[in-house]
């Protein structure tokens, strides 16, 4: 996935962006150059670049001020609140990839999570479970594909996305359509609730981050490059935190359980 | 002549057997330097942004342990990239400057952001550039943060070349910041200069 303008890319490249188009990687005689090209990794960047000023543009005229406003309206405890509850409807499908991940103690504790949550928690808008020793964490099926060993592939810049890959893409769209409570009844008021959903965890999601963005874009001389080198770095470190969680499930009768951690 | 010959393979020998013998103590000698030394300049970042004080005089104080702790020059040169070789002297020493400015100004501007934080320092791991000591750095009403300090030896005195906050490091975000910026303007390492100007300019 690391050549320049290959068929399948250029392909991506007419969906993309056609008044774009793809980067030329630098000539032979500039090797360094064409070093960090590859390296970068973003051959579809003239059309990624086009996709981030279209999401800036609608992120400061939609997301943006319904997070400020979400922030300033809604006192702290509530979004605390809304945030858990979000996150808890998430966790079928946090589970469903620890399970494909093969990783059971995280499994286990989403698995708590949610009982926890749901009824202790009043449907979770208190994190109960995080008292008692299940403390949340993230899965996706972007994540899961990692896991298998499915390489993330060029840089993408989606709207309303933002910065991703097409196997994180891919992935996405994977949990969007197997998130069960996409497939409980039907009718307005179903249809009505699940975008609610989208749309408060779009605003959450923003408004926990509105420092962190307005600081890159203020200290950053390309931002774009940023937020990419900053993406797949993220990605990485979750991937490697994933691979790297090895705990077991022992059971309460085993003797000596050796991985306590 | 002779015994200078003759000496270099025998000290090649040695020293080819000894890093089996040698590197666990010296690593560990490392490692709990820089774990000390983490634990130390941790307490007085916390220190000086929990305490008393005003703006001024905390910016001040932030920009003495920067000076002496962190290898700014070291983190610069690492941002240039490749263009550092294409950079005259002149260019590179007005960098420098530049460079340690941008710094002192990020760490400063986020003073306001914090107050009762506590750092716990963790494990510390050797690696190849230096010796990573992990960190949890927490904050009142948010959830905790994984800071990871590389700290190498520059000049026999311990020094940080890079902070790895929640897996992201600063350096290889700003040096692919820098990077991106200086090929999107004709590889020149004077347009990256006037616009690190701007930037400082537009902070005071």
């Amino acid at each position: 996935m690391r050549v320049a303008c290959s068929p399948r890319l250029i392909f991506a490249c007419l969906f993309v962006g056609l008044l774009a188009g793809c980067a030329t990687a630098p000539p032979p005689s500039h090797p360094e150059a064409r070093a960090e090209f590859y390296r970068t990794n973003d051959p579809l960047e003239p059309a990624n670049r086009v996709m981030y000023k279209v999401n800036n543009a609608l992120d400061a005229a939609v997301l943006r001020p319904a997070a400020v406003a979400y922030k300033d309206a809604v006192p702290e405890p509530v979004r605390t609140g809304v945030h858990n509850a979000l996150g808890n409807l998430d966790t079928p499908i946090v589970l469903g990839n620890d399970m494909l991940e093969g990783k059971p103690y995280r499994a286990g504790t989403t698995f708590m999570r949610f009982l926890i949550n749901t009824t202790l928690g009043g449907l979770g808008f208190v994190d109960v479970a995080k008292r008692m020793g299940y403390p949340a964490h993230g899965s996706d099926f972007g994540e899961t594909l990692a896991v298998w060993g499915v390489p993330e592939g060029p840089f993408l810049f989606l709207p309303l996305f933002g910065p991703t890959d097409p196997r994180d893409a891919l992935g996405r769209g994977v949990d969007m359509a197997s998130d069960p409570f996409g497939w409980v009844g039907a009718g307005t008021a179903v249809t009505a609730l699940n975008w609610s959903r989208f749309g408060l965890t779009a605003v959450d999601e923003r408004s926990r981050v509105l420092g962190e963005i307005s600081g890159i874009k203020r200290t950053a001389l390309d931002p774009y490059a940023t937020f990419r080198s900053l993406y797949r770095q993220h990605r990485h470190a979750q991937i490697t935190r994933i691979e790297a969680d090895n705990r077991h499930t022992v059971p309460a009768w085993f003797p000596a359980p050796t991985t306590a951690h | 002549m002779l015994a200078r010959r003759a000496f270099l393979p025998i000290a090649a020998l040695l020293f080819a057997a000894a890093p089996g013998l040698i590197r666990p103590a010296h690593a560990q000698s490392a490692t709990a330097t820089a774990v000390s030394f983490i634990r130390n300049t941790g307490q007085q970042l916390v220190g000086v942004v929990n305490g008393p004080g005003s703006a001024t005089a905390k910016s001040a104080a932030l920009t003495r342990i920067v000076d002496r702790d962190v290898d700014v020059n070291g983190i610069a040169k690492f941002c240039l990239g490749r263009f550092w070789r294409i950079a005259t002297p002149a260019q590179r020493a007005q960098y420098e400057h530049l460079f340690h400015r941008v710094l002192v100004l990020n760490v400063t501007s986020k003073i306001g952001d914090y107050t009762g934080v506590t750092i716990t320092v963790g494990r510390a791991v050797p690696r190849a550039e230096g010796v990573v000591v992990a960190t949890t750095v927490s904050r009142p009403g948010q959830a905790p943060a994984e800071v990871d300090w590389l700290v190498k030896q520059t000049a026999g005195a311990p020094k940080i070349v890079d902070v790895i906050a929640e897996g992201t490091s600063l350096r290889l975000t700003q040096r692919s910041d820098y990077a991106s910026f200086i090929s999107r303007h004709n590889d020149s390492v004077p347009a990256l200069i006037s616009a690190m100007q701007a930037q400082t300019a537009r902070a005071g």
